[in-house]
């Protein structure tokens, strides 16, 4: 049993059985192999007949030149051959990767020795290949035993990283791969034996693939690793053999040293997309198993109505009396997004894999060595990312009645730059909101177009409003097809166009309803005895804070809302003209914002604005010329 | 085809299994809402929730009740309708009621919702040959040779009649974008007893008064079609004399159905 069921509150979650059948949303602890895991050089058995270990904990694991480049891989096997690269040629020398725990070998990289000969021995490996440059006729060499190309006794990859595709290939004989060969970690295990007959047979994270008679090559004393011309490498975790043929037990303790090792995604939850039947090729590592079982919500779970969002920019403002101030923008991430995800009437199995799903997201991969764990890949509701990173922070569960739940995770996002120009969270993604061009295949209000200029003013995003905004009888813009099914906005109705059908502003019309709060900002003298005398605090002192609400809005006009509170990144000044009575236009900024979807088009926007007493362009430049008079 | 659609027989089919309806009700309901400006103009009607559709129909009971129409079972799956041409995919059962009388066919109400899209353009009379065709059913209820058995109530006389009725409410479910939902649960189960009787015993108390009764439901031949049990309580007790007429009493029986819990 793993230790992270510790950090969980939902019981009844058993490792992996290869020998049940299980159901959609039933939840396993994936563990490659029940039982525990051997430490190769561990002797507490008795004497295990390890004769080469190799991996990348220690930096002096390996013996290199001034530059970092590996000249031999010691063995951990003390009198044992090391793996070594003669040659003066930087080209055939890997680098020593001092911040991963294996080491690359390259296009003709190379390591090599002598002192491998052995008739039976089971070897493990724990390896990375990338892709080759030619799936089809490029073979990536793993292991090879024996100093010529050919014959030689070897293990190699090749094919397509597809199932009936990638290719296991003993020697000559290929074998077709249970897991993805490319671009994940593998744990090949080699046994080879001489008697009755010689037989050499191989597992692929711990499920027997293939059997072959080997070629004589495999007893040879030279052993090597790498050298694959025109390709990108292969990572080497570690490698480690033992004389003799060791049982199926001893070799499944050892797998389960490389999994746990070096499987960080594979080690721990895995939730049934569907029903699973019995059988090992079923398992999460497998081809097969990729079809049965995931670690991604979106898998599995889609979001429902009433899910919302709240946006909040940290600024730290500045007051310079008079009304007047400036907000600091503390760093690039100024806008923060807490998700409040709503997954309403779960049967109890799917509440229970959810909040199992939410209650293990802490023990996801760490990002990197620096940092913390990996958020949840989140594909969010429209009109927002489909591939944001959240961090589920809160869960609220409530079961209404027998088998009927509802789970509410509060998430964070906490990553999105504010200074990519094509959107936070509300993205350009060419097809909800695209780059502008003159001829398009439709346009509806309130589209919303990034228009591309090499002028500063002039670049950004514009909106569709529906109107010609300068015609003096608000002439309707294009609404049908003209050529070939297609819309051609003329240049004069274009985004900066003389009679733009386009606007940058904010033109959205408020509720009916509302409330807006004055409060005057008074300076007080409290005399003693006497009373409060006001004063009125400089000038500017009726700045107006006030929320405007947007109910039930459409699909489309709330994304282009979003859209433009999202391009001014909760900072960024703007105008807005007030409601009756007030119709003056103001500038403001919006520090913050909610948006819940209720239904298809029946979404709510509340959203904050404070009024800003400055010029929201610039009126004033440094245009003083200072004489050095000596 | 004439402007108007005249039906000699209703064709009902739960499945592919016939009903004999005498009447079928199908109706459709949006619920909007009205967005205003702060302009004072008119933006647009904004959808609450889906388009729900409401289903009820009455036919005679022919044989046992099909498994989908066991209301207040587990079973929340739907079940496809077909009538008079038109077909709707998956509605949801949520109550049936039956009235039994002496020497009257029992006629069985269920009422359903359903979700998406009706083609009523399909609309269509029934030809003659599938008029001509029809099968005439080996059973039907009635109250002849039907009966309630009561157990653990007090003083209940001569039961005269009765009404039954078993119902639950069905909440639905969608994701986002979607506007049919992904489930129709089942909550607050209940079914009902109406008896009508010349004595009922004691008043009731503030637990009301425990009671257990079965139907069983047989066609005139005594063929038992099915039984139903409620096994309640009694909460309610009405007296009624009227000039010429016996007295009459009557009582309603009610029954929460409970759902113990699968451990998972």
């Amino acid at each position: 049993m793993s230790s992270i069921i510790s950090g969980l509150n939902i019981k009844n979650i058993f490792e992996y059985d290869p020998l049940l059948a299980y159901d959609k949303f039933d939840i396993i602890d994936y563990q490659l192999i029940t039982g525990i895991s051997v430490y190769p050089s561990y002797t507490g058995l008795g004497n295990t007949g390890l004769c080469s270990w190799f991996n990348n904990d220690n930096l002096e694991d390996f013996k290199t030149d001034g530059n970092f480049n590996i000249t031999g891989w010691k063995n951990k096997v003390i009198n044992s051959g090391d793996l070594l690269q003669f040659s003066e040629d930087d080209n055939v020398r890997p680098n020593v990767q001092f911040n991963e725990p294996y080491i690359t070998l390259k296009n003709l990289e190379l390591l090599s020795g002598t002192g491998f000969e052995h008739t039976k021995r089971t070897i493990f490996l724990a390896v990375n290949s990338s892709e080759p440059n030619k799936p089809k006729t490029d073979n990536q060499k793993i292991i090879k035993f024996g100093p010529l190309d050919s014959p030689n006794g070897s293990l190699q990859i090749s094919g397509k990283n597809s199932y009936f595709d990638a290719q296991l290939i003993l020697d000559s004989t290929p074998f077709n791969a249970k897991s993805p060969i490319y671009n994940a970690i593998n744990i090949f295990t080699l046994i080879q034996n001489d008697s009755p007959s010689p037989t050499l047979k191989i597992r692929q994270n711990g499920l027997q693939i293939g059997q072959i008679v080997p070629n004589a090559q495999w007893n040879s004393s030279y052993f090597e690793i790498g050298n694959n011309p025109g390709n990108n490498g292969i990572n080497y975790y570690d490698l480690f053999y033992f004389s003799g043929v060791l049982s199926e037990t001893e070799i499944d303790y050892y797998e389960k040293y490389l999994f746990e090792k070096y499987f960080s995604y594979f080690d721990g939850l895995f939730f049934a997309k569907q029903d699973v039947p019995a059988g090992e090729q079923y398992s999460p590592i497998f081809f097969e198993g990729e079809d049965y079982w995931t670690k991604n919500i979106n898998d599995i779970f889609k979001f429902n109505y009433g899910s919302s969002v709240n946006f909040a920019a940290k600024l730290s403002p500045l007051n310079m009396g008079d009304g007047y101030k400036t907000n600091i923008v503390n760093g690039i991430n100024t806008l923060t997004a807490t998700f409040n995800l709503v997954y309403d009437g779960l049967t109890d199995k799917q509440a229970k894999c959810l909040i199992a799903f939410f209650e293990n997201t802490p023990e996801a991969p760490d990002k990197s060595l620096y940092e913390g764990f990996q958020g949840v890949s989140t594909n969010l509701f429209a009109p927002y990312k489909t591939n944001a990173e959240l961090y589920f922070k809160s869960i609220n569960h409530n079961s209404s009645y027998n088998n009927i739940n509802k789970i509410t995770i509060e998430a964070e996002s906490l990553y999105d730059s504010a200074i990519d120009h094509k959107g936070m969270f509300v993205v350009l993604d060419e097809k909800n909101i695209k780059t502008y061009e003159s001829v398009v295949s439709s346009i509806l209000t309130n589209d919303v177009f990034y228009f591309e200029s090499d002028n500063f003013f002039n670049r950004g995003y514009y909106f569709y409003t529906g109107l010609n905004l300068n015609a003096s009888n608000g002439s309707s813009g294009p609404s049908g097809p003209s050529t070939n099914n297609k819309i051609t906005i003329l240049p004069e109705n274009s985004p900066t166009g003389v009679n733009s059908f386009f606007t940058k502003n904010f033109y959205f019309k408020g509720d009916l309803e509302y409330d807006i709060n004055e409060n005057i900002r008074l300076f007080s003298t409290e005399m003693k005895n006497s009373t409060i005398e006001y004063s009125k605090d400089g000038i500017n002192y009726n700045n107006l804070e006030f929320k405007v609400s947007f109910k039930k809005r459409t699909n489309q006009e709330t994304k282009s809302i979003l859209k433009f509170l999202d391009d001014k990144a909760g900072f960024k000044i703007f105008y807005y003209t007030l409601p009756q009575p007030y119709n003056k236009l103001i500038s403001v900024y919006c520090p913050e914002w909610d948006h819940t979807y209720n239904f298809y088009d029946n979404n709510d926007i509340s959203v904050k604005f404070i009024e800003f007493k400055a010029p929201s362009e610039p009126v004033a430049y440094f245009n003083t010329d200072i004489q050095f008079l000596s | 085809m004439s402007n108007f659609l005249s039906y000699q027989n209703i064709d009902f089919r739960f499945g592919d299994q016939n009903y004999y309806a005498s009447s079928v009700s199908l109706s459709a309901q949006a619920s909007v809402d009205a967005v205003l400006l702060n302009d004072g103009s008119l933006l647009n009607y904004a959808p609450n929730g889906a388009v729900v559709g409401g289903l009820s129909v009455d036919f005679y009971l022919t044989g046992s009740l099909p498994s989908f129409l066991q209301i207040t079972g587990l079973n929340e799956s739907p079940i496809d309708v077909s009538f008079a041409g038109v077909k709707i995919n998956q509605v949801y059962s949520k109550s049936l009621s039956f009235s039994v009388e002496p020497f009257q066919p029992i006629i069985i109400s269920a009422e359903f919702d359903w979700y998406g899209n009706v083609l009523l353009e399909d609309f269509n009379e029934q030809s003659k040959s599938t008029l001509q065709n029809k099968l005439i059913p080996d059973y039907i209820a009635n109250g002849y040779k039907s009966f309630i058995t009561t157990s653990d109530i007090e003083g209940v006389g001569f039961i005269v009649s009765f009404d039954y009725n078993m119902s639950c409410d069905r909440p639905a479910y969608f994701n986002v974008d979607e506007v049919v939902p992904f489930r129709v649960a089942k909550l607050n189960k209940t079914s009902e007893l109406s008896i009508k009787s010349n004595s009922l015993g004691k008043i009731l108390s503030i637990d009301g008064k425990s009671a257990i009764t079965n139907i069983t439901l047989k066609d005139t031949y005594g063929i038992s079609l099915d039984l139903f049990k409620v096994s309640g309580v009694l909460t309610n007790q009405n007296y009624e004399i009227s000039e010429g007429q016996y007295l009459l009493a009557s009582a309603k029986i009610t029954q929460t159905i409970p759902e113990t819990k699968t451990l998972i």
